[in-house]
C-alpha cells in the first residue's frame, strides 16, 4: 500500500524495457552470476526504500538511464538491506500489507515459487546494464557484489548493536495512529490503498492494519498534515479524529510481534474464560495443537435437576441468571434423579468416563472440550483452597508437583535472595537442601548451580517468617509444620493455623497481623453492619471481613463485604455491669454467666449493653468475647474514667503547677483521687501526647474556621479538637489550628481565684462557659477504684486518703467551700465528681441510677447548693430536668444516655424475657419508669429499671421528643438525619433544629 | 535458660521516701519494677539477687524526684530455640495446647503432637492417645523442646513441640484425681 510500490512497479518496468534487449548478450554473464541473485534483490529492494525518499531524483536517474544510477544504487545499498531482512523476519503477520517484502521471503528460500519468476526477469536486468560498462567498472562491481553477499550472510547473525542502528531514527517517516471505526481497520487500510493508486499526489508511505488492535490504523508519512489529506473523504475515518505520533521508541512495537509462546501442557493451571465456569480454576488433562482445543478437568457446574428436567423433556423456563454452584459430580444422585449414566470407555486414552447428556465426567469432575482460545494460562494463581479441591486423596504428591509448576510460572523478578534457604525439587539432586549464595538472572548459584525452576524455598519448624504473596499476603507467623512444599504457620496475631505454600514465603522477624484495614475499617473496629447489628472485626480478609456480631449468647462469626458494613462506632459508651457499677472502654471485667464464663479481659468496645471483651488467652474470634454487660462484674477499678481523667486534666494540672506556687504541693494531694496520680508519666507517655495536648486553640481555616476548642489528641498532623460551641469532637489538620493562649490564660487564672474550689478540675466547671461542655456526665469518673491506684502508687500515701471513697456521700452539701486539710479536701472533691454507684447507694440506698434524669437522686444538690455545683458536674446530668438547672446540663452523649421522659417509646429488655416495645408513662424517683408495654393487649404497666430501658431511635419523619439540652422535653418531627445529628422540625416553633441523634427519642403516637 | 547477670537501672525515687530508710525503700521499688518484667535480650527477670551498687542520686528539677543509678545482680531466664523444658498445660483446644514454664508460655500446635493423640472436645478437653493411656489436659506437666521464639516487649512467647522421644506428658494430675 505504500507508495514505494507503485514506484517500483514503474522503475521495474523501465529497467525491464532496458534490460530485455540486451537480454540476449548478457546471456553467460548472467548465469555466472547467478550466486549474486540476493545482491541484486536487495539492491533492488534498496532501491524501493530509498526511491521514497527520493523520488524526484530518481525520476530525473531514470532519463539519464544505466550508470550513473547504478552507481548511486551501489552506494546506498549500505547495508539497509538488513533493515528489510530484519523487517520480513520480526514482524511475522504484517508482511502481507508491505508488498515489498515478499521479495525478500522468497529470497530466503521460502514458498511461492512463481513468483520467483517474476523476479528472475528483473535480476538479469541489473547484470545487463553491467555488462555495458567497462572491464575495471565490472570488477570493482563484481569485487564489490561478493563482499556484499559475504556480508549479507554475517548479516544474518547481526549483532544486537548493528540491529540498532536500523531502529527508526528522526529521519525517519514516522508512524501516525488514526482512529478509524470499530471493525473497519484492514477495510479502511484497503481503502487508503486504493486512494494512493487513484492519486499520485497522497504522500503517505505505507498504511498498517493491526489484527489485534481495535479502532485504530497506523500511517506511515512524514507530515501529519500528509496523513490527514489521505484520510480525507474517508466513510470509515472521522474527520474529527485526531492523528496521533507514535514515539519513534514505540515504533518497532506496532510491528512486532509478540509471540505467542502460550506454552500450554498437561497439568497446568488455567482459567476459564467464558461461559458458566469464567473464572473457574481448571486443569489441562489434554491438548490437542493442531485443532486448538483442550480437555480441562473442571469442578462441575452442573444443576441435575435442570439436566432431569431436560431429558424427560419437560419444559421449565430457563433462568439464565443462575449459576449453579461448583459441586462434585455424584452418580448416586444423578440415577436417584432418573438420569441416564452411561459408562463409556474413551478411545484414546483408554479410560473410563460417565456420560450424562453428552458431558463427561470421571471421579466427580467434569472433562470438557474447549478451544484454547476460551482459556486463560498466564498469571495463574490458585488459591489454596482451589487446589486443595482438586486434590484427590493418594495422589498429594503429583498434585504437589502440577501446583508446583504453576506457581513457578508466577514467580516474581527476585524470588531468590542470597541467604534464603533451598530445596532441589527436580533433577538428580533433588532433596537436596543448600543456600542460596548469589543469583544470577534465571541460574541460581549455591557453589552448584541450579536453574531457578529446579528450586523450591524450605523452612524448618520453628523459623518465624513472613508471607510475600498469595491470598494471606503480609501475614506473620511461626512454621509449626512443613508439608511438602506447604508449610503450616502458626499466625502471631490469630493464633490460628494457615496453610501457604513455601514459594509464598520469607523468614523474617517482623510481626505484623497481615491486612488489617481495608478502606476505613480496621481490625478490633466495632462497627454497625447493614441490618442494624453490629460487631467486632476480627480478621481482614483481602475483600472482606470477619465479624463477631454483637451476640451475647453464642459467638456468631458472619463474613461481610466493605459495602455491607455501614458505619464505624466510635462513640464512645459504658454500661453496667452486674452490680451496677459503671463499666467504660479498656475497663478488665470477668464474665460471670452464659457461654463464656469464667473469662476475663479488658473491655474494647460497649455498644447497646453488649460488651466485646478481649481475653488474650481466647483463641477463637481473635480473643474477643461478646457478652452482655449485666452479666460481667467489673474487676480492679474502671481505667477508662482514669484515663480520661488523665487526658483531660493533664495540662491545666500542670499549668497550675507552673503558674502558682499555691498548687505547687497539689501533685501531693492528688494521688489519692486516682485518675491525677500519674502525673502524666504514663498518660504521656501514651499517643498523640504533644504539648498540643489539651491547648484551647482556635481553627484558623477549613470548614470550621472560626471555632475554638480543646486539643484531645495530637495523630501526626491530625488534631482532634473538641469544640468549645458544639458538643462534639472534631479532627482538623494541624496547621489549620491556632492556639490561643490568650484565652485559656485568662479563664485559668480565674480559676484559681476560687481558691480551695477544685482547682484541678476546672474543666468540670459549667461556670466557664468555655470550658468543653461535653466534659461529662459524672460517669467518667465514676468508680475510681481505690486499689487501682494503690497499686499505681505503691505505699506510703496517708491512710486517710485510703478511706476517701467513705466520705464520700457524705460530703456533697456539708462542706464544699472549706477544704483546709487535705483530707476533707479530697474527700468533697471526690464526692462531688464520683458519681461511682458506691456511694450514691449508701447514701440514698434505693438510686441506683445516678444518671437517670430527674430522679431525686439528683436532688441533693438544691438550689441552695448552687456555687457548689460548678465543681461537681458530675451531678448535672441527673438533673437535667429541674429548672434553673437545666442549662448547666451541658453534657450529652457520652455517658449512659438515659434521660428518660414521659411518652417516649421506649425497648424494655428484661434478661430472659424478649424485648418489648413500650411508652414511658411516668418515671419515678428513683430513675425507674412506669412502662405501658405496647404489646401486651390490656397495656400492662410494668415498672422497669433503666437499665432496662433504651430508647427506640427514632427514624425519619417520626415524631420526636428532646431528651436533653435546652430543649428537653420539646416535641417534633424528625425530618431528617444526618450522620450521628438528627435534623429536627419543633412542633410550636416551626423551627429547625440539627441536634444530636442521642437526645432524641421516638413519641409514643397515641 | 536461667542466667545468673548483672544489670544497671537508673531508678526514680519519689522526694516522700527521703529519709533514714531511702535505701530499702529503693531496693523494694526496684524489684516491684524489675521483677517479671521481660527484654528481648535477657529474657524474664526472676528474681533480685542483690545489689550491687547504688549511685549518686540526681535530683530532678520541678519534680524533685531523684534519680538513682542502681547496679544489680538477677536471675533472667530465657527460653532458647531447641531448649527441652517441663511446663504446665493451661488450655487445650484443638489448634493445641498452651504450657507455661514460669512467664514463658509455649504453644504446641496439634501438628506438633504426636499423631497418634488425638483432640476430644468437651468439658475438659484433651488430646488423648487411641488406647487412652496418655492424656494432655489442663494442669497436666509435660516436656516439651521449644522450637521456635518470639520475643515481643513484653513476653516471649514460644513454639513448642512433644513429638520427640522423650517428650511428653511427665505427670498428670488431672488423670490421677
Amino acid at each position: 500500500m505504500g507508495r514505494g510500490d507503485e514506484e517500483e512497479f514503474d522503475e521495474e518496468e523501465d529497467e525491464e524495457e532496458l534490460e530485455d534487449e540486451e537480454e540476449e548478450d548478457e546471456g553467460k554473464v548472467g548465469r555466472k552470476r547467478s550466486r549474486s541473485r540476493f545482491i541484486d534483490d536487495a539492491a533492488v529492494e534498496d532501491e524501493e526504500e530509498e526511491e521514497e525518499e527520493e523520488e524526484d531524483d530518481d525520476e530525473e536517474d531514470e532519463d539519464f538511464g544505466g550508470d550513473d544510477r547504478r552507481g548511486r544504487r551501489q552506494k546506498r545499498r549500505s547495508g539497509a538491506e538488513f533493515f528489510d531482512l530484519e523487517a520480513a523476519v520480526d514482524s511475522g503477520d504484517d508482511e502481507e500489507e508491505e508488498e515489498g517484502e515478499d521479495d525478500f521471503i522468497n529470497d530466503a528460500g521460502a514458498e511461492i515459487p512463481d513468483e520467483d519468476d517474476g523476479r528472475r526477469v528483473h535480476r538479469p536486468s541489473i547484470m545487463m546494464q553491467e555488462d555495458q560498462e567497462d572491464v575495471e567498472e565490472m570488477e570493482r562491481q563484481v569485487y564489490e557484489r561478493y563482499a556484499k553477499s559475504s556480508h549479507v550472510e554475517y548479516g544474518e547473525d547481526a549483532t544486537d548493536v548493528e540491529q540498532q542502528a536500523l531502529l527508526p531514527s528522526v529521519k525517519d517517516p514516522k508512524l501516525w495512529m488514526v482512529k478509524c471505526a470499530i471493525g473497519r481497520e484492514r477495510e479502511t487500510a484497503i481503502c487508503l490503498m486504493q486512494k494512493f493508486i487513484d492519486r499520485s499526489d497522497l504522500q503517505i508511505r505505507s498504511v498498517i492494519a493491526l489484527d489485534h488492535l481495535k479502532n485504530y490504523i497506523y500511517v506511515e508519512a512524514e507530515k501529519e498534515a500528509h496523513v490527514k489529506e489521505a484520510c480525507k473523504g474517508l466513510r470509515n475515518i472521522y474527520s474529527s479524529a485526531k492523528v496521533m505520533l507514535v514515539p519513534i521508541k514505540e515504533m518497532t512495537d506496532v510491528l512486532s510481534v509478540e509471540s505467542k509462546t502460550v506454552d500450554l501442557s498437561r497439568d497446568t493451571w488455567v482459567r476459564m474464560k467464558i461461559g458458566i465456569y469464567k473464572g473457574d480454576l481448571a486443569k489441562v488433562v489434554d491438548v490437542d495443537n493442531v485443532r486448538q482445543k483442550v480437555i480441562v478437568k473442571l469442578i462441575p457446574r452442573i444443576d441435575l435437576q435442570a439436566i432431569a428436567n431436560k431429558l424427560e423433556g419437560r419444559e421449565v423456563p430457563k433462568k439464565k441468571t443462575f449459576v449453579p454452584p461448583p459441586r462434585f459430580f455424584n452418580i448416586d444422585e444423578a440415577r436417584e434423579m432418573h438420569i441416564r449414566v452411561e459408562r463409556r470407555r474413551d478411545k484414546d486414552t483408554g479410560e473410563y468416563f460417565e456420560m450424562v447428556d453428552g458431558l463427561m465426567f470421571k471421579d466427580g469432575f467434569l472433562y470438557k472440550t474447549v478451544s484454547i482460545k476460551s482459556i486463560s494460562s498466564l498469571n495463574i494463581q490458585p488459591t489454596f483452597d482451589e487446589l486443595e479441591k482438586f486434590r484427590k486423596p493418594g495422589d498429594d504428591a503429583d498434585g504437589d508437583l502440577a501446583s508446583l509448576s504453576t506457581l513457578f510460572a508466577n514467580r516474581k523478578k527476585g524470588h531468590f535472595m542470597k541467604g534464603d534457604a533451598v530445596i532441589v525439587v527436580r533433577g538428580d539432586l533433588k532433596n537436596l537442601m543448600g543456600w542460596v549464595e548469589k543469583v544470577e538472572d534465571d541460574t541460581v548459584h549455591k557453589t552448584l548451580a541450579f536453574n531457578e525452576k529446579e528450586l523450591c524455598k524450605y523452612f524448618k519448624p520453628g523459623d518465624h517468617v513472613k508471607v510475600v504473596s498469595g491470598v494471606q499476603e503480609g501475614a506473620t507467623g511461626m512454621v509449626v509444620k512443613v508439608e511438602g512444599h506447604v508449610l503450616i504457620i502458626l499466625s502471631d496475631t490469630t493464633k490460628e493455623d494457615i496453610r501457604v505454600f513455601a514459594d509464598h514465603v520469607v523468614e523474617s522477624s517482623e510481626i505484623t497481623t497481615g491486612l488489617t484495614r481495608i478502606g476505613d475499617y480496621e481490625l478490633h473496629d466495632l462497627v454497625l453492619l447493614d441490618n442494624m447489628s453490629f460487631g467486632v472485626i476480627i480478621r481482614v480478609e483481602s475483600e472482606a471481613f470477619q465479624v463477631l456480631k454483637g451476640v451475647p449468647d453464642r459467638p456468631e462469626v458472619v463474613l461481610v463485604k466493605l459495602r455491607e458494613i455501614k458505619s464505624k462506632v466510635e462513640r464512645r459508651t459504658s454500661a453496667k455491669d452486674r452490680s451496677n457499677n459503671l463499666v467504660s472502654v479498656k475497663d478488665v471485667v470477668r464474665v460471670i454467666e452464659g457461654p463464656c464464663k469464667g473469662k476475663q479481659g479488658p473491655v474494647e468496645h460497649i455498644h447497646k449493653g453488649i460488651l466485646f471483651i478481649y481475653d488474650r488467652h481466647h483463641l477463637e474470634h481473635a480473643g474477643f468475647i461478646c457478652a452482655k454487660a449485666q452479666s460481667c462484674v467489673i474487676i480492679g477499678g474502671s481505667h477508662g474514667n482514669h484515663d480520661r481523667n488523665g487526658l483531660d486534666h493533664f495540662d491545666p494540672r500542670f499549668g497550675g503547677v507552673r503558674s502558682s506556687s499555691q498548687f505547687l504541693q497539689s501533685p501531693r494531694r492528688l494521688p489519692p483521687r486516682g485518675p491525677p496520680i500519674d502525673f502524666g508519666g504514663r498518660h504521656r507517655g501514651g499517643r498523640g501526647h504533644d504539648s498540643l495536648v489539651n491547648k484551647c486553640i482556635k481553627i484558623k481555616s477549613g470548614p470550621l474556621k472560626g471555632y475554638r476548642g480543646r486539643v484531645k489528641e495530637v495523630t501526626g498532623s491530625l488534631v482532634r479538637v473538641e469544640l468549645d460551641s458544639q458538643m462534639k469532637i472534631v479532627t482538623v489538620k494541624r496547621e489549620d489550628i491556632a492556639d490561643t493562649a490568650s484565652i485559656a490564660t485568662p479563664f485559668r487564672e480565674s480559676r484559681y481565684g476560687m481558691g480551695s474550689e477544685t482547682p484541678m478540675h476546672p474543666s468540670r466547671t459549667p461556670l466557664h462557659p468555655m470550658q468543653t461542655p461535653m466534659r461529662d456526665p459524672g460517669c467518667k469518673f465514676a468508680s475510681i477504684s481505690t486499689s487501682e491506684f494503690w497499686d499505681g502508687w505503691e505505699d506510703g500515701n496517708p491512710a486517710t486518703w485510703g478511706v476517701s471513697p467513705q466520705y464520700q456521700p457524705a460530703t456533697p452539701p456539708a462542706r464544699p467551700y472549706e477544704a483546709p486539710t487535705p483530707g476533707s479536701g479530697w474527700a468533697n472533691t471526690p464526692g462531688g465528681y464520683t458519681e461511682s454507684a458506691t456511694p450514691r447507694e449508701s447514701s440514698y440506698g434505693s438510686a441506683p441510677s445516678p444518671y437517670v434524669p430527674s430522679t431525686p437522686g439528683g436532688q441533693p444538690m438544691t438550689p441552695s447548693s448552687a456555687s457548689y455545683l460548678p465543681g461537681t458536674p458530675g451531678g448535672q446530668p441527673m438533673t437535667p430536668g429541674n429548672v434553673g438547672l437545666d442549662i448547666m446540663s451541658p453534657t450529652i452523649g457520652e455517658g449512659e444516655g438515659n434521660w428518660f421522659m414521659p411518652e417516649i417509646l421506649v425497648n424494655v429488655q428484661r434478661p430472659g424475657e424478649d424485648s418489648h416495645v413500650g411508652v414511658i408513662r411516668e418515671v419515678l424517683m428513683d430513675g425507674s419508669c412506669k412502662v405501658s408495654l405496647e404489646s401486651a393487649a390490656n397495656k400492662e404497666m410494668v415498672t422497669a429499671h433503666p437499665t432496662e430501658l433504651e430508647v427506640v431511635r427514632p427514624r425519619k419523619s417520626d415524631k420526636i421528643k428532646i431528651m436533653n439540652g435546652s430543649l428537653r422535653g420539646v416535641t417534633g418531627k424528625l425530618i431528617g438525619i444526618d450522620g450521628s445529628d438528627g435534623i429536627v422540625k419543633l412542633d410550636d416553633t416551626y423551627e429547625v433544629k440539627i441536634l444530636d441523634m442521642v437526645i432524641l427519642a421516638k413519641l409514643a403516637t397515641q | 535458660m536461667f542466667f545468673h547477670i548483672t544489670l544497671e537501672r537508673n531508678m526514680q525515687l519519689h522526694p516522700r521516701h527521703f529519709g533514714p530508710h531511702l535505701r530499702e525503700k529503693l531496693i523494694a521499688k526496684l524489684m516491684k519494677d524489675v521483677e517479671g518484667t521481660c527484654s528481648g535480650r535477657h529474657g524474664f527477670v526472676v528474681a533480685i539477687t542483690n545489689v550491687e551498687d547504688i549511685g549518686k542520686g540526681l535530683i530532678r528539677e520541678g519534680t524533685g524526684f531523684v534519680t538513682f543509678p542502681v547496679k544489680y545482680q538477677c536471675v533472667a531466664f530465657r527460653p532458647f530455640k531447641g531448649e527441652i523444658l517441663e511446663a504446665v498445660v493451661t488450655m487445650v483446644n484443638k489448634m493445641g495446647f498452651f504450657a507455661e514454664a514460669g512467664p514463658v508460655q509455649i504453644f504446641v500446635s496439634n501438628h506438633l503432637i504426636p499423631d497418634d493423640m488425638e483432640f476430644q472436645s468437651g468439658d475438659m478437653p484433651n488430646y488423648t492417645t487411641s488406647d487412652g493411656s496418655v492424656k494432655i489436659q489442663k494442669d497436666s506437666e509435660v516436656r516439651l523442646k521449644i522450637i521456635g521464639t518470639r520475643v515481643d516487649a513484653t513476653e516471649i512467647f514460644c513454639i513448642g513441640t512433644i513429638k520427640d522421644d522423650f517428650l511428653g506428658v511427665i505427670n498428670d494430675p488431672g488423670a490421677a484425681s
